[in-house]
């Protein structure tokens, strides 16, 4: 009998190992490793949501390969520029015309007559509305990557990223001047570009400001090349811009409030006219992390227009 | 009564060579699992591919291991899984492609206000991230090796806000080049891999690129 009891208490512990073994090769819960140097991007990308004053209202989905560049244009048409070509849209989404071009298009800009400015690399193409080719400029240089574009009734103003300097240029594309040259007799302590990210936009009375990302600034610029006033200031937190460059781009409200997004913590935030940060348009969570290039665009009823590369969309944001 | 014995000792011996047989399958069967090896050989139809150290013999003597830092994830691995202590893989920076930014992503904490080389705003477990100004508003980063773990916490702060000029890599002047490295049998994202021991490094941004050149060729040129 007690052998018996033996017995079975042996196949029940050759049962039970068995089955451990068999847990234990088949469970598939291998032991994760924790990473004890995790650096949690997640705590940095939160915020109140009760700041964010915006709700996403519209979105278009370009047939482009690649979308770089934004405009709003008459009659609240949206320009969209990218790999080889150019479409346009209706403020209600539709599509309402497309042309051609050979590059990739960076930047983009439209003047009162309609005339369509592209900055392809190194260099300006001017196309008509159906986009016949009015124009090539010449390269400034090899080394130029121009990145934003702004027409006024009588210039031109080119940002080149490579060469860490504004251009002046007349309507026909012949350089007038440039503009943030390293000057300590002028208090121009130049521009600090890290990345091609370098933005430029005529404010509410069409006074020139430029992103001078490297140090987290917006400055404002005479035509001669004057700097007459700056804000802006480093931080993680919301009301400053992150990272080692931003502002990427900047827009303006009709009010004359800053529109700016931001990469490294993607977010698309306002400022009043004075620089003082007044709330969230879109929030990180808003956007694919790794998200670069947030070019803006703000149409005639203020709705601010948010190019989305990552996800390759349009994407129109109303106040709540 | 023999007979019962008898009976339940063959059911004895029939169990265990029943589960034997169970678990020689299943081991068989897991090994199988492998399409192909860390060192780029279709294994699909070799039943010892997960443990097949062939390859890496042969090559030993010739390659190196290096991290692909398009691949890498900085999960932190590196530190913690090399048989190295501090780990062979060290943070090395590409200074063409560096923007010497003054709020450095790799270097500051998220949420340092004042910008000073206090402990407390150090991203860097051990300080080995070291910070000099050059002028204004340039600062250098460089990297004290005997202090660097290879955590990659500066390369993740880096890439995210800056230009990803901060990279892991195998400093081949500390690693064993075992034939099976235990940070590549760990890697999650199988950024370790096998390179030419005359072309030891994989980093990106050597040459001195304009910006926006690594992001064109599909880097993390901010």
């Amino acid at each position: 009998m007690k052998q018996k009891i033996f017995i079975i208490a042996g196949l029940l512990l050759l049962i039970a190992v068995i089955g451990i073994m068999f847990t234990d090769l088949f469970s598939g819960k291998k032991q994760e490793q924790t990473n004890p140097y995790d650096y949690k991007m997640g705590e940095i990308r939160k915020t109140d949501s009760n700041q964010t004053a915006y709700t996403e209202l519209l979105t278009i989905k370009p047939a482009l390969v690649e979308i770089h560049a934004i405009v709003n244009g008459d009659g609240d048409r949206i320009y969209v520029a990218g790999k080889n070509g150019l479409e346009i849209y209706k403020g209600d989404g539709k599509p309402d015309g497309n042309f051609s071009f050979e590059g990739v298009a960076s930047c983009m800009a439209i003047d009162k007559r309609g005339k369509i400015f592209i900055g392809i690399q190194d260099h300006v193409e001017v196309f008509d509305q159906i986009g016949k080719p009015a124009g090539k400029w010449k390269s400034v240089s090899p080394e130029s990557i121009l990145t934003s574009i702004a027409v006024s009734n009588s210039c031109v103003y080119v940002a080149d990223a490579g060469k860490k300097i504004v251009y002046r240029y007349d309507l026909n594309g012949r350089l007038i001047n440039r503009i943030g040259e390293k000057d300590p007799q002028k208090n121009v302590p130049g521009f600090i570009i890290p990345s091609p990210y370098f933005d430029l936009a005529l404010g509410k009375k069409g006074e020139l400001w430029i992103a001078n990302t490297g140090r987290h600034s917006l400055e404002q610029f005479s035509d001669e090349g004057v700097l007459n006033s700056a804000w802006g200031e480093a931080s993680m937190a919301i009301d400053g811009f992150c990272g080692c460059c931003n502002p990427s781009h900047f827009a303006f409200l009709h009010d004359g409030s800053f529109v700016t997004s931001e990469k490294g913590i993607e977010r698309v935030k306002i400022y009043s006219p004075k620089g003082e940060f007044t709330c969230i348009v879109a929030p990180p969570s808003a956007f694919t992390e790794g998200t670069r290039g947030l070019d803006l665009a703000v149409d005639s009823k203020d709705r601010i227009i948010v190019l989305d590369p990552e996800r390759k969309q349009v994407r129109i944001f109303v106040k709540k | 009564m023999p007979g019962r014995r008898e009976f339940l000792n063959t059911l004895m011996r029939g169990g265990i060579l029943a589960a034997l047989g169970l678990l020689s399958g299943a081991v068989i069967f897991r090994s199988r699992d492998g399409k192909s090896c860390s060192y780029g050989f279709d294994c699909s139809g070799c039943s010892r591919s997960k443990s097949c150290m062939l390859p890496a013999a042969l090559e030993a003597r010739q390659t190196v291991w290096q991290l692909d830092m398009t691949k890498c994830i900085q999960c932190g691995r590196c530190a913690t899984n090399c048989v190295m202590s501090p780990s062979a893989v060290k943070c090395t920076h590409a200074f063409a492609m560096c923007g010497y930014c003054d709020l450095c992503g790799g270097y500051f904490k998220p949420g340092t206000k004042i910008l000073t080389t206090a402990a407390e705003n150090q991203l860097c477990p051990t300080n080995a991230l070291k910070r000099k100004f050059i002028e204004d508003p340039f600062f250098e980063y460089t990297i004290d090796e005997e202090l660097c773990i290879g955590c990659g916490k500066c390369v993740k702060g880096c890439g995210a806000f800056g230009n990803g000029s901060l990279q892991l890599q195998v400093r081949h002047d500390r690693c064993k080049n075992c034939n099976e490295c235990s940070i590549a049998r760990n890697c999650p994202s199988q950024a370790f891999t096998r390179v030419p021991a005359n072309k030891p490094s994989l980093m990106r941004g050597l040459g001195k690129e304009r910006p926006g050149t690594a992001a064109k060729k599909g880097g993390v040129d901010a």
